[in-house]
């Protein structure tokens, strides 16, 4: 009776279809999920015979809906974007605080060289002396204030890199244990299509935090590597990797895999970890040391010119800045004990009147001061030329930002093509394998008649 | 191509905050009035204005410069003033006592006037500021410009204990201008006046006396030349009032050039940031009335 075998086969292939259009419509919402559908194929007849039409249809498999093409894509994407988003923050909080022109250390200068400039009309004077050590103070707080900036965004990076390379530890290991996972569902024939989902996400999240070179395996695990070809994943090993801090207070990567550890070079590794390294070796670390050339070069300047000069009481010079490259909290500072009239404004101990000396002190706002990320620049214009940098290189950051999430938001939507539910479709799957299934149950009764009209033959 | 349910849903996600992110930055800027509220906004912009903030910091300062620098020259002016008023009621007396109709009582009354004066002069002189620095000593302005030593005969009394160096001001980039000035003669004429007035002074002198007479041409003589000098000085600070209200007037305008371009550079066109908020709220209205529309779809509703 082939016509009910036949009616039964297509019966039961609509359920699974039907299953899974139910499996798709309840994930339509589910992050990452992978639609599904009933792999449907003719079976050919099993009895010799010129009028065996065959003998019905079978499901050999779930059919996943997927392209790993894509899926790549959207990593490359994600590492990408990963990057650049991480470094924006830090960026435009030093924009903030640099740019702003009333903090910035430019105030400082131009309150400084202005209280200079105030004591030529009267260099006797003690309250235009007393301004000139006000400004001072002042403007050395400012440096100390922004170099307290730049060092707290140090602290920041180096632990936001603790804490990525935490997240990528964890994901490695969830990435070989569901590669493991996998390989033994897929011996066993049970259908992974959840655990490959739930993989994907996983390499998809460490993608974010660091780019990654992804080979598919026979057993159908994925090995993960970095860019620059360290094993992360190899099956079901996962590697790891460590943060080592330096005695210079700088840190340094290690990989530790199958007892093997060695460590490697952070530049250029993508995603998170290399957008760290990034926005450290390129923005950070000079701008860190041309503030520090800066106030190094403002303290040995002024200080170098007031000893050439004589106080008002005609004593020898005293340095008015005391510059200390190693603290944080307080590079630049007045001299303690300086009053009024200490400054050394004089060119003669016995000419409390002269100016000469002062003149010079003037003149040193439109020297050339050399500079760690700008070269050689005029010591008025530095931290205006250093904001202009800081300017371009977010401006930069934000440009590719939005180039990457646009290449994000395009591989997602491309990935969601083909792997994505449209609910429409599964409607029309719905009522076309209902329709399937009511025709093959039609089939079974017809079936069922034409054996009756048999036996009623027999009666 | 394929569009999948939820893609909807994330392109109403990414419309939405894109959109918001511009009205966010357009509505800052508005509040604001700047059109670069952080560098990255426009790095060249903000350098300009950077420098022209620099440069209106340093003419701000040139400009108090000026205006300390011009009260204190009033004040030196005002007390030359003084001076030269001295000198010539001296130079009065001196050609008073040169007439050869004075009786010897005459001439020795004139001789107390003649101290009277010379003494103003040699106070006003020694004038010092608020802080007990002397005025016209040049640089050396802790030390007395004029110091009379008692026991020394009449015309050695004075002698000019300052120097004649320049303090330099600062009024402009590169440009200093000198702020004091040295009554490097007042000790000669001091001298002068102080010998006449001990020959004038001196029992029984006759004024016709050739001798007698010889001093006070020589006085006379002195007193012109000083004079001279100290009317030069008094005209010194008519000229170099003029130079500062010069440049003074130079780095008003240099100033307000500056300003105007700062507002072109830095200030928001609110024409532009009006029409683009218009723009911005449109779209989003659209991608909302559209997000309804077709969320609305479903083939599951008329099934």
């Amino acid at each position: 009776m082939a016509l009910i075998v036949n009616g039964l086969s297509g019966a039961l292939a609509a359920q699974a279809a039907l299953n899974a259009a139910s499996q798709n419509i309840a994930n339509v919402m589910t992050p990452g999920y992978t639609r599904q559908g009933a792999l449907l194929a003719a079976v050919s007849p099993k009895q010799a015979g010129a009028l065996n039409a065959g003998s019905g249809v079978a499901v050999p498999a779930l059919l996943r809906f997927s392209d790993g093409y894509k899926s790549l894509q959207m990593w490359q994407a994600a590492s990408t974007l990963g990057g650049l988003a991480t470094v924006q923050p830090y960026l435009s909080q030093l924009e903030q605080v640099v740019g702003n022109d009333a903090a910035s250390i430019n105030s400082g200068l131009d309150a400084f060289f202005g209280a200079l400039n105030a004591a030529s009309v009267d260099p006797s004077s003690s309250p235009l002396r007393h301004q000139v050590l006000t400004a001072a103070d002042a403007l050395a707080q400012r440096f100390n204030s922004l170099n307290q900036v730049l060092s707290n965004q140090r602290a920041a990076v180096y632990q936001q890199r603790i804490a990525t390379v935490d997240g990528i530890n964890n994901l490695t290991t969830a990435v070989a244990s569901l590669n493991r996972e996998i390989a033994v569902t897929r011996a066993s024939g049970i259908n992974p299509s959840g655990l490959i989902d739930e993989r994907d996400q996983k390499i998809d999240a460490l993608a974010k935090l660091v780019a990654l070179q992804v080979v598919d395996q026979p057993d159908g695990s994925r090995s993960l590597s970095l860019r620059s070809g360290q094993p992360l994943v190899v099956g079901a090993i996962a590697a790891k990797l460590a943060v080592q801090g330096e005695p210079d207070g700088s840190q340094t990567l290690e990989l530790t895999f199958a007892k093997e550890s060695f460590k490697f070079d952070a530049a250029n590794l993508g995603g998170e970890l290399g957008g760290l390294d990034d926005f450290e070796r390129r923005v950070l670390t000079p701008l860190m040391a041309s503030i520090t050339d800066m106030a190094k070069a403002l303290s040995e300047r002024t200080n170098a010119q007031l000893a050439l000069g004589y106080a008002l009481d005609g004593a020898p010079g005293k340095p008015l800045f005391e510059f200390d490259a190693t603290s944080t909290t307080v590079m630049l500072r007045v001299v303690d004990g300086l009053v009024a009239k200490d400054l050394a404004f004089s060119t003669d101990p016995a000419l409390p009147g002269d100016s000469g000396n002062l003149l010079e002190l003037i003149e040193l706002k439109s020297q050339p001061v050399g500079l760690a990320s700008l070269g050689t620049v005029l010591f008025g214009d530095a931290v205006t030329q250093l904001v202009g940098k800081l300017g371009m290189d977010s401006q930069q950051n934000q440009a590719g930002l939005a180039t990457a999430q646009t290449v994000r938001d395009q591989a997602e939507e491309s990935w969601k093509s083909t792997s994505g539910v449209n609910s429409d479709e599964e409607a029309i799957a719905i009522m076309q394998f209902q329709q399937m299934y009511q025709a093959n149950m039609k089939v079974i009764a017809v079936a069922n008649e034409l054996f009756d009209s048999t036996l009623a033959m027999l009666r | 191509m394929r569009i999948a349910t939820t893609q909807y849903h994330s392109t109403m996600n990414s419309a939405l905050q894109t959109a918001a992110a511009r009205l966010e930055t357009t509505m800052q800027k508005m509040a604001s009035g700047e059109r670069m509220r952080v560098p990255s906004d426009d790095p060249i912009g903000s350098v300009r204005l950077a420098r022209l903030a620099r440069e209106e910091a340093a003419l701000d300062q040139y400009r108090d410069n000026i205006g300390a620098l011009r009260a204190r020259l009033v004040q030196n002016e005002t007390l030359l003033d003084g001076i030269s008023r001295d000198m010539l009621a001296a130079r009065d007396l001196l050609v008073w006592a040169a007439d050869g109709g004075n009786t010897s009582d005459d001439v020795r009354a004139m001789s107390g006037s003649m101290r009277t004066l010379v003494d103003g002069i040699f106070f006003a002189a020694n004038s010092r500021d608020q802080e007990g620095r002397y005025l016209f000593s040049g640089t050396a302005s802790a030390t007395a410009t004029v110091v009379r030593d008692d026991a020394a005969p009449a015309g050695a009394r004075y002698t000019f204990t300052g120097n004649t160096g320049e303090q330099k001001v600062m009024v402009g980039n590169g440009v200093a201008q000198t702020a004091n000035v040295s009554l490097d003669e007042i000790a000669g004429l001091l001298n002068q006046l102080d010998r006449a007035a001990e020959t004038l002074g001196a029992p029984g002198v006759d004024p016709n006396d050739a001798a007698v007479r010889g001093e006070l041409v020589v006085a006379l003589v002195g007193v012109d030349t000083g004079l001279a000098s100290v009317l030069a000085k008094i005209a010194g600070f008519g000229g170099t009032q003029n130079i500062l209200e010069t440049l003074d007037t130079n780095h008003a305008n240099v100033s307000l050039s500056n300003k105007h371009a700062a507002l072109d550079i830095g200030q928001l066109d609110y024409g532009d940031a009006a029409v683009k908020l218009n723009g911005y709220t449109a779209a989003l209205q659209a991608t909302q009335k559209a997000y309804a529309q077709v969320s609305k779809l479903s083939l599951f509703d008329v099934l």
